[in-house]
């Protein structure tokens, strides 16, 4: 199983847009996948059209493997579930290695209703806390949008910084470009100079600002489910191929 | 990942019915694929499938199983695939390993089939129920709809509305209902071994007349079979029930005139008679497989030619008795028998023909019984063949005469008094294969001309002969094992319970 983490320190990247068309290239490349919302501010449920869950407050939640099993929603796609926001993430690191240990009470819960997965996508809150140290110790790649601008720079620079003071390898930093203005000459020297600048972390895939994705709140399904053809579903596709020979 | 649970069939106007009203508070909706199918559905002459709850559908090239469970299974299976054994490896074969090895798949409908989902959504659009649709629509018959819901994980409830929704508008569980019957009124239900229904009161003559006329209908039903040689079981069966017939006539001594009883023996002797070489040959291909792992590798060679030479001969008799089941005369003479037995009127009573079935039936059963146990006493190490075979007769007779009147005695006594029977049956059927098979290859080796292959033939057959030799030696004490078992004081003791305390029972 693999924990794929999408992160990012700074809000509007286009981070849950990238969680929701993972997900979906995930499943529907055959992996048994599971999406989990942690982001409270994020909207990674309401994109597949899930209620957020009043049950799953309770601050002991991800000690009790058959409660989290039963909150897991099936979304209209096969091989997709979903685990809804509105949780405590007091405890997400017990939860994290419960995901990875093959003897715990949550994985044999998982293999009880037959649904063991492939694949868990995080869609990680947008600021650098003990939450999101924990995933980026668990996590086997973290995903991170950047947006080809100064600010958004400096705040991935952050980042690096982050994971060098705490030991953590920048090897499963797994970077592209998001929200992407061809005409904007500024985006296009940010890019050639923080590729020059980080060439292991920053990847091919660029994900353009489309309208295809904006209309994602109207359409409430991945850009890949409905225009897969459109330049953004193409984008999307070639970002989830690419991360999987890097993975 | 999708649950399944009950599949359903329903009319294809209550599914439009179904996607009406809201069902607990979800919008119902259908949505149908554009594409068209190739269907059929699959089971065995006896309908084993349908009476073990399951449904065997071809679509295109996959066979799709539907479980009694609600699981379907799926795997790819070439065109005109008709014997389980030849299936690829895979799930639905794994599935349909208890069916007979021996019964064709056949078609009992077939045309195009569209597939389809009726989706449960909520308020937000959320799809939280789903049934996979399959609507068949057959070549001759009426249209209808597989209905399998499958639920999300965490929409429980949905399911179980959208469950309780079908079954309660119009929707048959599969594993409840009759499907063939709904797509066509006039599918016929076959039991090679009807259940006949005889008190204990009842005279000789209606008993025997009864199970005749129950018999003669099995007879019929499979002509069709035999003649487009569709497997080899329904040759089997048409045999096995002529030969119910006969032991009829033969068993239940007196039920009619001493004349018509000579008469209608004939007459059944002749229907018998066109099909013999025929099975034989049959048992031969079927023991194939066996009869190369009896003998080495360098004898198969004469097996393959012996093999291929018998196969063509099968052909030709197939073809003949194909022939002789399809002309006037063949026909005149069983539904004339057929009348006969239902009409009844032209049938003459005999001198027991007043007499209670049961009564007969005790008699006939204890005297038989001591009969076998007499002969079997007898038997050791040198007993001539001929005399085992006059022994596997007897018991063969015993065996018909139990299961016509199996009915009438109390269930556990009689049971237990079979089992043992059929283990002597079982081994004596052994004995009596090997030294059958011996003589009838000692004969066609025999029988063979300047044919090509002929002194490979005779190599092998020479190999397999000693091989049988020796397993038939084997056989001789385990059937004096058997019988030692069936003459104990302990079943001697149930036959006579059986039989004479004819008030207790």
């Amino acid at each position: 199983m693999q924990i794929v983490a999408c992160y990012s320190n700074k809000g509007g990247v286009g981070k849950t847009a990238t969680t929701v068309n993972l997900a979906y290239a995930f499943a529907a490349s055959g992996r048994n996948t599971l999406l989990c919302d942690l982001d409270p501010q994020g909207a990674s449920g309401f994109y597949f059209r899930i209620k957020p869950s009043q049950k799953l407050t309770e601050a002991r939640f991800f000690e009790d493997a058959e409660r989290f099993v039963k909150s897991i929603r099936g979304s209209d796609y096969d091989n997709l579930d979903i685990l809804p926001a509105n949780m405590n993430f007091r405890d997400f690191d017990i939860f994290l290695s419960h995901m990875k240990d093959t003897r715990s009470r949550l994985k044999k819960a998982l293999k009880a209703v037959k649904n063991d997965y492939d694949v868990v996508l995080l869609d990680c809150p947008p600021n650098i806390s003990i939450l999101s140290e924990n995933v980026f110790r668990a996590a086997d790649a973290i995903v991170i949008p950047v947006i080809p601008t100064t600010l958004s720079q400096r705040t991935f620079e952050q980042l690096l910084e982050f994971f060098q003071q705490h030991d953590l390898s920048t090897k499963r930093i797994h970077a592209f470009f998001s929200m992407v203005q061809g005409a904007k000459t500024l985006h296009g020297e940010m890019i050639v100079e923080l590729t020059r600048n980080y060439p292991k972390q920053i990847m091919a895939a660029k994900i353009p600002f489309a309208s295809e994705i904006e209309r994602m709140g109207i359409t409430r399904a991945p850009v890949l489910a409905t225009t897969p053809n459109s330049p953004a579903g193409k984008a999307y596709q070639a970002l989830f191929d690419e991360l999987i020979e890097r993975i | 990942m999708n649950l399944t649970s009950t599949n359903f069939y329903i009319s294809v106007e209550q599914l439009n019915n179904l996607a009406i009203s809201s069902i607990q508070g979800l919008t119902p909706a259908l949505e149908w694929d554009e594409n068209e199918h190739n269907f059929a559905i699959l089971d065995c002459f006896e309908q084993s499938l349908r009476k073990s709850r399951r449904l065997l559908l071809a679509i295109d090239e996959q066979v799709e199983l539907l479980t009694e469970e609600g699981v379907i299974l799926s795997q790819h299976v070439k065109p005109n695939t008709r014997f389980v054994a030849e299936f690829e490896e895979g799930p639905v074969k794994k599935a349909l390993a208890d069916l007979s090895p021996l019964r064709a798949l056949l078609t009992i409908a077939s045309g195009t089939m569209k597939t389809g989902t009726l989706i449960l959504t909520d308020d937000e659009e959320k799809t939280c129920a789903r049934a996979k649709l399959q609507k068949l629509i057959p070549a001759n018959g009426k249209a209808v709809v597989l209905v399998t819901p499958q639920g999300l994980r965490g929409y429980d409830q949905a399911l179980s509305d959208l469950t309780t929704y079908i079954r309660t508008h119009g929707g048959t569980p599969l594993t409840a209902g009759n499907l063939y019957r709904m797509i066509d009124h006039s599918c016929v239900n076959y039991v090679s071994k009807p259940a006949i229904e005889i008190h204990p009161e009842e005279t000789v003559f209606d008993t025997a007349t009864n199970l005749i006329a129950t018999y003669l209908p099995v007879v019929r039903a499979n002509e069709y079979g035999v003649i487009h040689d569709l497997d080899t079981e329904f040759l089997h069966d048409y045999r096995v029930s002529l030969r119910k017939i006969r032991s009829v006539l033969s068993l239940l001594k007196g039920a009619y005139d001493v004349n018509q009883t000579l008469q209608l023996k004939m007459r059944f002797s002749a229907l018998m008679a066109p099909t013999g070489a025929l099975r034989d040959l049959d048992v031969y291909l079927l023991e194939q497989a066996s009869f190369y792992t009896l003998v080495p590798h360098t004898m198969h060679a004469g097996l393959d030619a012996m093999f291929s030479l018998i196969a063509d001969r099968r052909m030709e008799e197939q073809a003949r008795l194909a022939a002789h089941l399809k002309t006037h005369r063949y026909k005149k003479e069983i539904k004339a028998l057929v009348k006969l037995f239902s009409k009844k009127h032209k049938l003459k009573p005999g001198p027991n023909s007043s007499r209670a079935s049961h009564d007969l039936a005790c008699e006939l059963i204890w005297k038989r019984y001591r009969k076998i146990c007499r002969l079997a006493a007898t038997i050791n190490v040198a007993t001539p063949d001929e005399e085992i075979h006059a022994l596997r007769i007897e018991c063969k007779k015993l065996r018909y005469l139990m299961e016509f009147f199996g009915i009438i005695f109390p269930q556990e006594l009689f049971d237990s008094i079979l089992k043992s029977l059929k283990q002597l049956q079982d081994s004596l059927g052994l004995f009596n294969d090997c030294s059958v098979q011996q003589l009838s290859l000692q004969s066609f080796v025999d029988g063979l001309s300047d044919e090509q292959h002929r002194f490979i033939i005779t190599q092998s057959v020479g190999s397999l002969i000693t091989i049988l030799h020796q397993r038939q030696f084997a056989e001789r004490e385990k059937i004096m094992n058997a019988f030692a078992h069936f003459s104990s004081d302990r079943i001697q003791r149930s036959f006579r319970t059986l039989c004479q305390n004819k008030k207790e029972l």
